[in-house]
C-alpha cells in the first residue's frame, strides 16, 4: 500500500478513530488502527468490538491499495506533531512507514486478517436526517443517562421511531429526559434499539457540520449512523428499557415560570454548604417568589432569593442541585417552566419544544 | 485553658455485679459474678472485686469460673435494671457538661472544658461526680482526668476500683514510661508480641524509638501507638458518636440442629433487632448472619440492601437467605446483626420506577431478590407504627409475625 493525503485530514481522522480504540485489550489487534487504501480513498478502520468507525479520506493518491495494521496510539501521536502539509504512507512485508518532511516513523505491521471484519452501513431501515437534529437530540438526553454501576440498560440511550417521530429517551432511574422530533420515514415504521451512551457520543464527535444530511440505520443488533465520510456502528444493549413513559407526570398542580440561568445561579450559591454525599436543596415557592434554602449538618445553611412566576399557595419540594443544574443548563430558552404536585413526585421540566426533563425529589421518611 | 487537663473517663468498678450486691447486702464481701449458668454454657459478663481475686474475669465461661471460685455466687443478668441506674449516671455527668461520649452502659469520656465557671475544673467536677453517683446510686466509680482520651481511660484504671487520678501535661512522661507498652491503646496480643521481639516492653522504649522507625514497621497504625506512646491523642469527646450497628445472638444451653428451629429463632431474633431500630430511630442496610459451630468455628455471611429497613420482615428475608448459605449441622451459636445506620428523618433521593429498575448498587439486585415497593414497604412501616405503640403499651410479644406465634402464645 502506498498513500499520500493531507496531513490535517489524516490527523483528524486518526484523532476520532482514536477515541474508540481501546489502550489494552484481550484482542491485541484492535489496539491498531486498520488502513484500507482503495483507488480513490484511504479508510481509516477502529474498533472496540462495541463501536466500530469507519473514516474515510477522499483527497488522497493511491499509488498501491491494500490494507494494513499499525498501532493506533503511536500513529495518532506521531502524526499529530507533524507539520509538513503532505505525509505519505508506505507499507510492505511486515512495517510500514509513515513520513513527511525530513520526519518518518517506521512501525511493525501485524497480518491484518486478525482484525475483526466490520460491517457496511445497511440502507434498509435508515431514515434521513440533519446532522444537527440528531446531534441535538443526542445532548438533551446522554447527560441523564446512569454513570454509575446498576442496571445495564440505563446506561444506553433509548432511541424509538413510531408515528413519523423519533424519539430519546435517557434515564439513571432518579430523572430522565426525553425529547422527540419529527423524522422523514414511513408511516408504519416503529423501531426500538438501546444505544450505550458512551457510543452515542462517539457519534457526536463525527456529526461536525451541522447542516450535512446523515442517515441512521435500525439494525438486528447495532445501531448505525452514516456521514458524507464515515461510518459509526454501536453495538445494542440488550436489555429491558424501563418503562418511561408511565413515569412523565401528565400535568402538575403547581406550575413555575422562572428564569434558567438566574435559578442555575441560585442553585450553586444555595448548594455550597452541601456536602458531597447529601446534595438537597428545597425550593419553596410563594407568589412570584423562589426562596432557596440548603443546610448541612455541621456546615452549615444557605439561603438564596429570585422572582418567579407562580400562583398559589405556598409549597415547597427538595432536589438534588446537581440533577436540576444538569437539566437547566440544557434549556433551549430563558425560561424554564416547571409543574408538580407534591414534595413526593416527580418534577417536570419543560427545557424546550418536545424536549422535558423529570426529577424525582429528596424525601424524608416519616 | 492550656495546662489543666480537661477530659474526664469514668468507668463504674465491676458494674453489674456491684448493681446486685447493693440489691443484695448479704452478698457484701462473697466472690459475686453476673453471668450466664454453667449447664447453659453462659459466660461471666461482670465479676466482682472478690471473684476477680481468684481469677474471674468477664467474657469467661461459667464452667471456668466455677472451677476457679467454686464458692462464686452466679446470678442471673438484669440489663433493664442496668439500664436504668446507667440512665441516672449518664444524667449525672450531663448536669456538669454537655459534652459526654458514652462507650458503654457503665463507661464514658466527658469534656468539661468551658464548664469551669460553673462547676469548677476538671478535677473538682470528677469529685463531685464521684460524689453524686455514690449518693444516687450507691455505686463506686473510677475516674481519671487528664489532657487526653487515652491518657484519662489510663488514668481511671491505674487506681481502680474507688480510684481517682488525675494525670498532669508534666506528669505525662513519668505515667507512661514505667507502663507496658500493651496498655496502649491499638497495641493487641500481635503488635505487643512484635515490639517484645524488638526488646520493647515498656511505653517508654516505645516513645524512645523513631517515628519513621515504627511506622515503618507497624505501617499507619504505627504512627498512632506511637502518637499514644508520647501521650498525642487529638481525639476529641463525641457526644453524638453514631451507633454503627444493633445486633442479636444467643448461645443455646444445647446445640442446635433443627433449621426450621433456627429459622424460627433467626425471626424472632430481626424483630427483636428491628424493633430497637425502630424504638431509636434507626434504620441499617447491610444484614449480617454469625453462627457458631460446636467447635467454636464462626461462620458470618453478610449481604448490603438497596435501601435502609428497620422492618423485621425485610431484616429476616436477607437473613434468611443468609442462614441458607450457613453450611447444615448443630449449631451453638445463632445471631443477627444490622449495620450502616442511620436516622429514619435521613433525606433519600426518590426513584422514578418502583419496579427496580431504580440505581441498584448492592448485592441485592443482581441476586434477584426482590426489592418491596416504595408503597407496600410504605404501608408496612404504617402498620409497625401501630404495633410498637401495642407492644410497648402491653409488651413484645403481644405483636408477632405470624409464623412465630406458638401454640403456648395462642391461649
Amino acid at each position: 500500500m502506498k498513500v499520500l493525503c493531507n496531513r490535517e485530514q489524516l490527523r483528524e481522522g486518526l484523532a476520532i478513530v482514536n477515541g474508540v480504540i481501546p489502550t489494552k485489550s484481550t484482542r491485541p489487534a484492535i489496539e491498531n488502527v486498520c488502513l484500507v487504501a482503495t483507488e480513490n480513498a484511504l479508510e481509516l478502520v477502529g474498533t472496540d468490538l462495541e463501536i466500530a468507525i469507519r473514516y474515510r479520506l477522499d483527497d488522497v493518491k493511491v499509488a498501491d491499495t491494500g490494507t494494513v495494521l499499525i498501532p493506533a496510539r503511536v500513529a495518532n501521536e506521531f502524526v499529530r506533531d507533524l507539520s509538513e502539509e503532505t505525509v505519505s504512507i508506505d507499507s510492505g512485508g511486515d512495517n510500514c512507514v509513515i513520513s513527511s518532511g525530513g520526519d518518518r516513523v517506521e512501525l511493525v505491521t501485524i497480518e491484518s486478517d486478525e482484525f475483526p471484519v466490520v460491517a457496511r452501513f445497511q440502507e434498509t431501515h435508515s431514515y434521513p436526517l440533519l446532522a444537527e437534529t440528531f446531534n441535538k437530540q443526542i445532548h438533551r438526553t446522554s447527560f441523564a443517562a446512569a454513570r454509575e454501576p446498576g442496571r445495564y440498560a440505563m446506561h444506553g440511550i433509548l432511541i424509538e421511531i413510531e408515528e413519523g417521530r423519533l424519539r430519546m429517551v435517557a434515564t439513571d432511574g432518579r430523572r430522565l429526559a426525553v425529547t422527540s422530533t419529527v423524522i422523514d420515514c414511513p408511516e408504519d415504521a416503529a423501531h426500538r434499539a438501546i444505544v450505550p451512551t458512551k457510543g452515542l457520543q462517539m457519534f457526536s464527535r463525527i456529526l461536525s457540520d451541522p447542516m450535512a444530511r446523515v442517515r441512521i440505520s435500525f439494525e438486528e443488533t447495532q445501531f448505525c449512523l452514516k456521514t458524507d465520510n464515515a461510518e459509526i456502528y454501536a453495538r445494542l444493549i440488550d436489555g429491558e428499557f424501563p418503562k418511561y413513559s408511565q413515569v412523565v407526570p401528565a400535568e402538575g398542580a403547581c406550575k413555575v415560570e422562572a428564569d434558567a440561568s438566574l435559578l442555575v445561579n441560585k442553585l450553586r450559591l444555595a448548594s455550597t454548604v452541601t456536602s458531597a454525599d447529601a446534595r438537597a436543596v428545597r425550593l419553596v415557592f410563594t407568589e412570584d417568589h423562589i426562596e432557596l434554602l440548603a443546610r448541612a449538618t455541621g456546615r452549615g445553611r444557605a439561603t438564596g432569593q429570585m422572582d418567579a412566576s407562580y400562583q398559589g399557595s405556598e409549597v415547597d419540594i427538595a432536589f438534588n442541585p446537581d440533577f436540576l443544574i444538569d437539566g437547566l443548563k440544557q434549556c433551549e430558552s430563558d425560561r424554564v417552566h416547571l409543574e408538580f404536585n407534591d414534595r413526593t413526585s416527580p418534577g417536570k421540566f419543560q427545557l424546550g419544544q418536545d424536549y422535558t426533563y423529570v426529577v424525582m425529589p429528596i424525601t424524608i421518611d416519616t | 485553658m492550656s495546662g489543666t487537663p480537661s477530659i474526664l473517663h469514668v468507668d463504674m468498678d465491676a458494674f453489674y455485679a456491684s448493681v446486685e450486691v447493693r440489691d443484695l447486702p448479704e452478698l457484701a464481701g462473697q466472690p459475686v459474678a453476673v453471668g450466664g449458668e454453667a449447664e447453659r454454657r453462659g459466660v461471666i459478663a461482670a465479676a466482682s472485686y472478690e471473684a476477680r481475686a481468684f481469677g474471674v474475669h468477664s467474657a469467661m465461661p461459667t464452667v471456668t469460673a466455677r472451677r476457679l471460685c467454686p464458692n462464686l455466687v452466679l446470678l442471673p443478668p438484669n440489663f433493664e435494671k442496668y439500664t436504668q441506674v446507667s440512665r441516672q449516671i449518664m444524667s449525672i455527668f450531663r448536669s456538669y457538661t454537655p459534652v459526654v461520649e458514652p462507650l458503654s452502659l457503665d463507661e464514658a469520656f466527658l469534656d468539661t472544658s468551658g464548664c469551669e465557671r460553673l462547676h469548677g475544673d476538671a478535677i473538682e467536677i470528677g469529685r463531685a461526680i464521684r460524689r453524686d453517683i455514690l449518693r444516687e446510686t450507691g455505686l463506686v466509680a473510677s475516674i481519671g482526668v487528664a489532657p487526653t482520651k487515652f491518657l484519662a481511660k489510663l488514668a481511671s484504671d491505674l487506681d481502680k476500683p474507688d480510684g481517682f487520678r488525675v494525670i498532669l501535661e508534666h506528669q505525662i512522661r513519668s505515667v507512661l514510661d514505667p507502663l507496658p507498652v500493651e496498655k496502649i491503646f491499638g497495641v493487641g496480643r500481635s503488635t505487643a508480641k512484635r515490639l517484645h521481639s524488638l526488646g520493647i516492653r515498656t511505653i517508654g522504649e516505645l516513645a524512645g524509638l523513631e517515628r519513621d522507625d515504627v511506622v515503618r514497621r507497624f505501617g499507619s497504625s504505627g504512627a498512632w501507638i506511637h502518637d499514644l506512646a508520647h501521650g498525642i491523642d487529638a481525639r476529641r469527646v463525641n457526644p453524638r458518636r453514631p451507633e454503627k450497628s444493633r445486633g442479636m445472638e444467643r448461645t443455646f444451653a444445647e446445640d442446635i440442629s433443627d433449621r426450621d428451629q433456627l429459622k424460627r429463632l433467626l425471626y424472632e431474633y430481626c424483630e427483636e433487632v428491628a424493633f430497637d431500630l425502630r424504638d431509636r430511630g434507626l434504620q441499617g442496610k447491610t444484614i449480617a448472619v454469625k453462627a457458631r459451630t460446636p467447635s467454636f468455628k464462626t461462620i458470618t455471611r453478610s449481604r448490603t440492601l438497596d435501601r435502609h429497613t428497620n422492618l423485621g420482615a425485610r431484616i429476616y428475608a436477607t437473613a434468611r437467605e443468609l442462614f441458607d448459605r450457613v453450611p447444615g449441622g448443630p449449631l451453638r451459636l445463632l445471631g443477627v446483626q444490622v449495620s450502616g445506620l442511620e436516622d429514619v428523618r435521613t433525606a433519600h433521593q426518590g426513584v422514578l420506577f418502583d419496579d427496580g429498575s431504580a440505581p441498584l448498587g448492592g448485592e441485592g439486585a443482581a441476586s434477584g431478590d426482590s426489592p418491596e415497593k416504595p408503597g407496600k414497604e410504605r404501608r408496612l412501616r404504617r402498620a409497625m407504627l401501630g404495633a410498637d405503640r401495642l407492644r410497648k403499651k402491653y409488651g413484645k410479644r403481644l405483636v408477632q409475625p405470624g409464623s412465630l406465634v406458638s401454640d403456648r402464645d395462642r391461649t
